[in-house]
Order: C-alpha cells, then structure tokens, then sequence
C-alpha cells in the first residue's frame, strides 16, 4: 500500500529518512516545476533551481507543516516564496511591461504559430492573474488554499481568477476568430 | 476557437497543459543536496540509555560499592518536612522554566515566512 504524505513526512520527521522524503519530491516535483515553470516564463532552469530550493526549504522546516492544509499546498506557498525572493532579487515582480502586454494581446502582433496556444495566453496575463489562475484552474487548488498560498485575501484571489480566466477566453476567442 | 468557450473547458485545457514532467533526476539532486542524516531518534534513545547504565555503574563502583544510596536516602528521610517540601518546588519551577524555554526555543524559526 502506497505510503500517504502525512506519513512520509512523520517518517522524516522522526528518523530524519531521506528516502521518505525522496518520495516525497518524486510525488509532487512535476506539479511543483510545473508551477514554477510558468511562473517564471518558461525559463526551465531557473524554474527548476527554484524547485529545488523549495524542497530544500521545505525539509528544512518540516516541523512546522501541521497538516491543517495539504503537503502540496504547503509546497506551493514555500515555492511561492522562493519565486517573490527571486523576482525581487532581478526587480521582475511587477510583471510584464502593459505596452507589451496590449501589443500581444492584439491579434495581429501575435505569431501566427502561437494562436491558439493556452500556454502563451497564460503567459500574457499580469503575474497575480496568472498565479491565482495557475493554482486554482490548473492546479485544483480551492480559492481559500489560493488566498493562503499567495497571502492575499479571499475576494482579491476570487476577483483574480475571474479576470484572468476572462482574459483567456477573450484572448482564445480573439486568436481563434482570424 | 469558440467562443463561447466555457469555464469547466477551460479549466479542463489548463489542465490537460500542466503535463507530467519527468523526473529525469531532479529527485537524486535534491537528496544530495540534503544535510547529513542525524541519528536516529530511536537508536539516540538506545545510546542514551546505555550511556547512563554504564556511567551508573562506574559511578557505583568507583564509590566503593559503599552505601552512598542508602546514605542518601536516609539523609532525605530525615530532613525536615518544610525542606523537603521547598525541594520539591524549586525543582518543580527549575524544570518548568526548562521546559518553556526549548518549547520557545523550539518555536522560534519554525514558522515559515
């Protein structure tokens, strides 16, 4: 019987097991990268350090995972976290450029290639947008899980979702109509 | 694309876009990169006990094999109540300031930013 997370964390915790925890980062690194990967724009590597910087902060500071939420979202807010650290280090945390942001909203400016790309569209979308959708949409988080990895109140979580799911959809449309 | 695209097909695109990434060894570096593994709590449990048997032990012969226990006791019986008493509750008090100490100290950075 597969071990639950509750339980490879007790294991780490009591016996220090590397091998618990191992399992632990082979059952939530796809999600984790994932997430880091479309935060920072699909630089894979970037993505990937901070991924493991997550981890290691997470072993770190395992004690104070009490398992009123779940592991996983535990590790999203830590991998939050290192991705604010890292956007203030390189001064990238007020996202994209909005002139920027209006030219590949038009679609005329946009590769023809890309049309029809959700991970393109996605990568349009103002960082807090984008984030609440990432967690939320794709990563089935609820808003109140959101609100709590992000550090925001529930109705700014709720107010982003909904912008940016609509920011999609008329993205999608526009490209689609062409 | 249609345009009416609803909510659930979308977040159904989203998700179907969030494909599995592999391992490919990210596990591995991870673990290497973990400090060093402590001793086990249960075997630091075993060492302690054994440690304080084999110091009792030397202790005891060292003594002489003398009554220094039946001394000590007898010494305690004989002390006044009041004594015995202000013992008990300074090392009560010793104990509880002990233990709210590493319970802070145990606290402290254990909260994530």
């Amino acid at each position: 019987m597969a071990l639950t997370d509750a339980d490879l964390v007790a294991r780490v915790l009591l016996d220090d097991d590397h091998h618990a925890f191992a399992e632990l980062v082979r059952n939530h690194q796809s999600s984790v990268r994932g997430l880091l990967r479309q935060l920072v724009r699909a630089d894979v590597s970037l993505a990937d350090d901070l991924a493991q910087e997550t981890f290691l902060r997470a072993y770190k500071n395992l004690r104070s995972f009490r398992g009123e939420a779940r592991f996983s979202t535990w590790l999203y807010r830590i991998a939050y976290n290192c991705f604010r650290e890292e956007a203030r280090k390189r001064k990238e945390l007020v996202g994209i450029d909005e002139a920027q942001l209006e030219a590949e909203h038009d679609p005329q400016t946009v590769d023809p290639a890309l049309r029809h790309d959700l991970a393109h569209a996605l990568k349009l979308l103002p960082l807090h947008e984008r984030t609440a959708v990432l967690l939320c949409c794709q990563n089935g988080l609820s808003h109140d899980e959101a609100s709590r990895v992000l550090d925001i109140p529930l109705g700014t979580v709720k107010t982003n979702v909904l912008r940016g799911r609509e920011k999609l959809k008329r993205s999608l449309a526009a490209w689609g109509s062409n | 694309m249609d345009e009416n695209l609803q909510g659930d097909s979308l977040d159904a695109r989203l998700r179907e876009e969030a494909s599995y990434i592999d391992d490919a060894g990210f596990t591995a570096a991870v673990v290497r990169k973990l400090p060093a593994q402590r001793v086990r709590r249960s075997y630091r449990a075993a060492i302690l006990l054994a440690v304080t048997a084999v110091a009792s032990v030397v202790v005891y012969l060292l003594a002489g094999n003398s009554g220094f226990i039946a001394e000590a006791v007898t010494r305690v019986v004989f002390m006044p109540l009041s004594l015995i008493y202000l013992l008990a509750i300074g090392a009560g008090l010793l104990l509880m300031g002990l233990s709210v100490g590493a319970a802070i100290s145990k606290t402290r950075g254990q909260r994530l930013r």
